[in-house]
């Protein structure tokens, strides 16, 4: 019993010496040196090295200022970002983090003063409209724009060829052309038209937003499902989609590759960001060409161009955040020669407007049949329709997950989406 | 009766080979995709190929493999020391001493276990931000932040005390007659014979350490301290993965856990069987 006695009074012991730590305030962060700023990004082909270009371009600005890029999976950021904000401390945070633009008003609700205003660093007109609202909340800017999601078609022209068809055919289409073409293609060469996992609705996104709608009112938090005539039409081209037999069902992303590098599916509607996977495949170069994505048939609003994914950078409001901001807004937010050189070293588009008329945008690719793909996404980038992510894109997703299918088992549509709107009602509060 | 018992035989091994293959099939898939290109991994070629050398290669040039392969190792051989030492003497205290408390704390003890590890985090993470202003080796960022909440958990200190039924306590007397501490009793008599559970204990320990993740994903934040399993994380962030590389590094990372499994497994039946008696 003593001893037992004894054990209590040493952790007692050792948990006031504890939290006698945690009420000195944090002085350490506080007297970090500020000339060191971190990032986190993912992706080391694409986000971590645009910003190791960007770090050498600042390097001409501020020489003394320390980059530290840490490179992360995304869900490992959201999962850190996530503890350490909602845990009330600031130790370990970066200083700029990247996030994905459906999450990004998510993050702003929840954690208001933890991201740093950028409104005035950057000339918020010179970038697509869309894409400035992804990282604006309550009217002031957050988000300092990176890469587009521009989505496209792509298409591999030999078959189309097969089927007696050519490129020009698939220009401004709508979603019911594009299954009729995909019968005759399918017709031809056996292949299917695309490839759709049932678990990602991407398509369904890129479809809404070409009418400039989304999942929830332009509040970002009421959810619009059962009276939202572009949701409805998607979901109807989704059924036709299936029932004409055209889709090659696949049930990950490493599938969904592996279904154009094989030459399996005639297209891909999806964004930009896929073009290095597309050109993995280097036996099919010249066979490839990249048209202005569907628009919804008989929603009128719809437009050829939408988005897919995409992210921008944010600012912790912790010390060095000035730094921070200055760091940003003189490489992503207004360098020209900057974003020429993301698109030469990367392939990746920016949104920034007038880099599209710089050179290197406006280059031909030989593995797309000399099409200047460039300057066609970023053209299409500026038609892109602006909507408000809002705040639970990805949780309305997993309902309409399961609504899809029930939809395509034969359940009425309204009911369907009726059941929809009333889950998420429920379920987000 | 003997074609009978044949035929029997026969089925036996026939389950046995359909859930060898089930089991054994994944590892066989990661050690041919760790010689294939990434588009033919994709494509799901199940023949090897030629290109584990060049994989390697490119896991060594992106991303800071010894490094890693240091932290986890490091991480790992601590915290099963700790957790050996700990969690046995707690086992062994709660079977040995007689207490009326006793009981009401390893109730407690039991009742942690139902406590799912996420709802841990943000509290424990907490805890450690505030430790790192006055002691910052034990801060977020370091790795003992990583292996001091895994030194102990309640299901090992329950396997010692369930393993420490069996342990035949005159022994201990015995010891204590001829005049060893107590400390002297548990060290000299109650670690050599208990070694199979030692080891049975260790290998799941080490396991769980060596694959752990979401912990040391959130407290660790410099990419020189990261551990294995994040630096896999890593590889597969990009839009395009390279699957080839993925799994070579999957395979490095398999390698001394299944090694060490294979090593010590007869000590790990025995150990486990010891248990349940």
């Amino acid at each position: 019993m003593k001893k037992l006695l004894a054990l209590l009074f040493a952790s007692v012991l050792v948990l006031a010496a504890c939290s006698s730590g945690g009420s000195t305030k944090q002085t350490a962060s506080d007297s970090k040196d500020v000339n060191e700023i971190t990032i986190w990004a993912w992706d080391p082909n694409f986000n971590i090295k645009a910003l190791n270009i960007a770090k050498e371009v600042y390097k001409k600005e501020d020489p003394h200022l320390k980059v530290k890029v840490v490179e992360m999976a995304q869900a490992d950021i959201v999962q850190k970002l996530n503890t350490t904000l909602s845990s009330g401390t600031t130790k370990g945070l970066p200083n700029i983090v990247l996030i994905e633009d459906y999450r990004a008003q998510s993050f702003l609700k929840a954690y208001p003063d933890m991201f740093k205003e950028v409104t005035g660093s950057f000339k918020a007109d010179d970038f697509a409209k869309y894409k400035v609202e992804a990282g604006t909340y309550n009217g002031k800017n957050y988000g300092v724009p990176f890469d587009t999601g521009v989505a496209g078609l792509y298409v591999r022209t030999d078959y189309l060829q097969k089927a007696g068809l050519s490129v020009k055919d698939l220009q401004h289409i709508d979603w019911n052309q594009y299954i009729e073409i995909g019968k005759k293609v399918k017709a031809a060469t056996g292949k299917d038209m695309l490839s759709q996992d049932p678990k990602d609705l991407g398509l369904i996104r890129m479809m809404i937003q070409s009418a400039g709608s989304w999942y929830t009112k332009k509040d970002g938090t009421t959810p619009d499902i059962a009276n939202n005539t572009a949701l409805k039409e998607a979901f109807k081209t989704y059924k036709a989609l299936m029932d004409a037999k055209i889709v090659k069902p696949v049930s990950d992303w490493s599938q969904f590759v592996a279904g154009f590098n094989t030459g399996d599916v005639a297209s891909a509607p999806t964004g930009n960001w896929i073009t290095p996977s597309i050109k993995a495949e280097a036996s099919q170069s010249g066979k490839w060409a990249v048209v202005p994505l569907p628009k919804l048939s008989g929603v009128p609003n719809s437009v050829n161009a939408s988005n897919l994914g995409g992210s921008s950078w944010y600012v912790l409001n912790i010390p060095g955040k000035e730094k921070a901001v200055d760091f940003l807004a003189k490489t992503f937010g207004s360098d020209v020669d900057f974003y020429q050189s993301l698109v030469k070293e990367i392939g990746a588009i920016g949104t920034y407007k007038p880099a599209a008329q710089s050179d290197a945008y406006k280059a031909a690719d030989p593995f797309f049949g000399g099409q200047k793909v460039i300057s066609d996404f970023a053209s299409w980038t500026n038609k892109i329709p602006q909507v408000n992510y809002g705040l639970n894109t990805y949780a309305i997703e997993d309902i309409l997950t399961v609504s899809a299918q029930n939809y395509l088992k034969g359940k009425d549509l309204d009911q369907v989406l009726k059941d929809a709107q009333k889950q998420a009602e429920e379920q987000i509060k | 009766m003997i074609k009978m018992s044949n035929l029997k035989r026969f089925f036996i091994y026939l389950v046995l080979v359909i859930a060898c293959m089930i089991s054994v099939f994944p590892f066989l898939w990661m050690i041919v995709s760790s010689t294939n290109k990434s588009v033919d991994v994709t494509k799901g070629s199940l023949l090897p190929g030629i290109f584990f050398m060049q994989n390697l290669h490119h896991l060594l040039i992106s991303s800071d493999l010894g490094t890693a392969l240091f932290n986890s190792a490091k991480v790992s051989i601590i915290t099963t020391v700790l957790a050996m030492l700990v969690a046995s003497l707690a086992g062994y205290g709660f079977e040995i001493y007689k207490s009326k408390a006793k009981d009401l704390v390893f109730n407690f003890l039991l009742l942690s276990m139902m406590i799912p590890f996420a709802a841990l985090m943000v509290p424990l993470f907490r805890m450690f931000a505030s430790v790192s202003q006055t002691v910052p080796f034990m801060g977020i960022d370091t790795l003992s932040a990583v292996i001091l909440p895994t030194i102990t958990t309640a299901f090992l200190i329950f396997y010692f005390r369930q393993s420490t039924k069996m342990f035949p306590k005159d022994i201990l007397e015995a010891g204590r007659m001829d005049g060893l501490s107590e400390l002297g009793v548990f060290f000299r008599i109650y670690v050599p014979t208990m070694k199979t559970t030692y080891a049975a204990g260790a290998i799941i320990t080490f396991m769980s350490s060596w694959n752990s993740y979401l912990w040391p994903l959130v407290v660790l934040q410099s990419p020189e301290k990261q551990t294995l399993p994040l630096l896999i994380s890593n590889l597969g962030s990009s839009y395009s993965p390279d699957y080839g590389v993925i799994m070579t590094a999957i395979v490095i990372a398999t390698l001394p856990a299944a090694l060490i499994f294979f090593i010590m497994q007869k000590h790990f039946v025995a150990g486990m069987l010891g248990s349940v008696k």
